[in-house]
């Protein structure tokens, strides 16, 4: 990772929920009266970008690994996305976290989409990059490293996506193909309206994996959701552009729908 | 007096509330007929005999299919022989001033200079269009209306150092036809902005607003005028109203009732609570900002009557109303914009306003 600074804020931890043990990274608490908030990765595992360092300047950050993710043993005993999504609520609730924004991407947007229905009023906003919830019937070709690299990045000059390790891999593979449902999930559907909390749903206009056209779905199934298209970056947003990202995050972390309305400055010179 | 006839360019078809609204809600060729039914009537209106003809700019959403006046005003040039085209206006913080300045000039030059050059703060949501801070709307409104201004004026290719626009040469062709350039406008409702026209020497417009609020701010203007040294002449007071004129009192009534435009209607302030609250927020509407909220606040038929934001009636019951206006706002120019969108009923209160009110307004 070329431009990224190499001290990272986050210190790795675990904690026990739900008959798991599950790992996590955090930066170091900020003081009182900014609620935390919680990250929950795709299904290529737990993975920091520049977005989560530079969120970490402003507010109290967690990194969840999933249970059956990196390290961690097989995990047969989710039987689906809302009862992983339990045991990762029981994880939020064992930090002692009474108040939190939710950041999900791709496997975890939809992940972070059932948590967010578990977890009613405790959620202050849910911002989702390149959800996988609603998805193409088809999946691009990522038979070789390079067909990978081509579909994740339009940028992989920047912050390239760090060569996993194939064991590991295909254990997180396994456990996404037996949970992550249909690419239209009628049964979470239903469910989508009655989720009034301020969502912010990220995507890249470059991602192929989970095409921007998608993004409408988010507008006419969730209660409450604003599209955010970040121009030219493709699956891994937040480390194609990850400047552009964090702002719009953060905007939204601060001031959910208000963020419609810009503060920012336009003097040039006073 | 003199009368404009303004038309939105209304979305004729159902169009879901809120603001913005989904572009799938849209059908072309509702859409279609929408714009060009809007432009027969001003073009009726230019041939009924009203002054002007008036255009303004929104976005996001059915109430007006006008993003930008300047294209449909580019459009009224070959078909309005006679009237001044409007445009109450180009919302003036969140463009490009420069564009703005070449587009009047353009549009006065296809004229023969019959433009009347209204610069407006627009509503908050428009912020929200181009991603503008409404909190610096005032002040890059003021900087902006200088810029223009000497972009008509200026001989020679200049370059400006702004405190929010900056550009390294400004040489406007065409120059505008009229001089020194066209007449001037802006909404001026609140006080900071009544007082900004008057330091500046613009015509003040009154639209979405009651007719004690706009008499409260046509005075303050006058004042403030007066403390500069100027007057301002009868026709740089404009007062925006919807009408609907009909043969008697209880068929116009009937008409708004069938049309469904007589219930209260939310406006595009009030459309999206976000952005409301963001405008409350950044000091838009300026120190009186209850007051100002109270001029959108939606109400039913009787209720607009009586607060003088609509002419409804017979020709004999408008002129009454109109009388009204006339003494307590001392507006110079009605800006009218009909409010039955029923295509036939509009045309025919279009003609019987041309017909029996014009000739008593003009003598007026």
């Amino acid at each position: 990772m070329a431009e990224q600074s190499t001290i990272s804020a986050f210190v790795e931890r675990k904690i026990d929920a739900d008959g798991f043990t599950i790992r996590y990274l955090e930066a170091d608490p900020q003081p009182d009266g900014i609620d935390a908030v919680v990250c929950i990765h795709g299904a290529g595992g737990l993975r920091l970008s520049p977005m989560h360092e530079m969120l970490a300047s402003t507010h109290r950050v967690i990194a969840l690994e999933t249970p059956g993710f990196g390290a961690s043993p097989v995990n047969e005993r989710s039987r689906d996305m809302a009862e992983l999504a339990a045991t990762l609520c029981a994880a939020v609730a064992a930090l002692d976290i009474r108040s939190y924004h939710l950041v999900g991407a791709s496997f975890g947007g939809k992940l972070a989409t059932h948590m967010a229905l578990q977890e009613g009023e405790k959620l202050q906003s849910l911002i989702l990059l390149s959800p996988a919830v609603f998805r193409p019937a088809e999946r691009p070709r990522m038979a070789t490293p390079e067909e990978r690299r081509k579909v994740m990045h339009a940028h992989p000059e920047r912050f390239p996506l760090a060569p996993g390790n194939p064991e590991v891999d295909s254990k997180q593979e396994t456990l996404v193909r037996r949970l992550i449902g249909p690419p239209r999930d009628a049964a979470l559907e239903e469910k989508l309206s009655g989720l009034s909390v301020p969502t912010l749903v990220v995507f890249g206009t470059e991602d192929r994996l989970t095409p921007p056209e998608m993004a409408r779905f988010y507008r006419q199934h969730y209660g409450n959701a604003h599209l955010m298209l970040v121009y030219d970056a493709a699956h891994l947003v937040d480390l194609d552009r990850p400047e552009a990202v964090t702002e719009v995050v953060s905007d939204f972390l601060a001031r959910k729908e208000r963020f419609l309305v810009s503060e920012q400055s336009g003097v040039i010179h006073p | 007096m003199k009368a404009a006839l303004f038309n939105p360019i209304r979305y004729s078809g159902p169009s879901p509330a809120g603001w913005p609204v989904a572009p799938s809600a849209y059908d072309l060729e509702i859409g279609r007929r929408s714009m060009l039914g809007g432009l027969e009537n001003l073009q009726l209106g230019d041939e009924l005999g009203f002054d002007w003809v008036t255009v303004a700019e929104h976005h996001y959403a059915g109430f007006s299919l006008t993003p930008n006046p300047m294209v449909l005003a580019g459009a009224l040039t070959q078909l309005v022989k006679r009237a001044k085209i409007a445009l109450l206006g180009p919302t003036v913080p969140i463009l490009n001033p420069v564009r703005v300045a070449e587009e009047y000039a353009m549009l006065d030059n296809l004229t023969g200079g019959r433009v009347v050059a209204g610069l407006l703060r627009g509503t908050p949501n428009e912020y929200v269009t181009y991603n503008i801070n409404p909190a610096e709307s005032r002040d890059r409104f003021e900087e902006a209306l200088a810029l223009i201004r000497r972009a008509w004026t200026e001989p020679e290719p200049f370059g400006w150092q702004g405190r929010f626009y900056q550009y390294r040469s400004v040489a406007v062709w065409p120059r505008v036809v009229q001089s020194p350039y066209p007449a001037l406008y802006m909404s001026g409702s609140s006080p900071e902005s009544g007082a900004m026209a008057a330091r500046n020497h613009v015509g003040l417009g009154l639209a979405f607003t009651t007719v004690p609020l706009a008499s409260q701010a046509a005075r303050f203007y006058r004042e403030e005028a007066d403390k500069l040294g100027w007057r301002p002449s009868i026709d740089q007071v404009l007062y925006r109203m919807g009408f609907h004129v009909a043969e008697t009192d209880e068929q116009a009534m009937a008409d708004l009732v069938e049309s469904g435009a007589a219930k209260p209607h939310v406006g595009l302030t009030m459309a999206n609570k976000a952005v409301l609250a963001g405008a409350m927020s950044s000091g838009y509407f300026g120190k009186a900002a209850e007051e100002q909220k109270e001029r959108v606040a939606p109400r039913d038929a009787a209720e607009r009557i009586e607060q003088g934001q609509i002419l409804l009636g017979s020709p004999e019951t408008i002129w009454k109303q109109i009388c009204r206006v006339r003494d307590q706002v001392g507006a110079g120019i009605l800006d009218l914009f009909p409010i039955v969108p029923i295509a036939d009923r509009t045309r025919r209160s279009i003609e019987l306003f041309g017909g029996r009110l014009l000739p008593r307004l003009h003598e007026n």
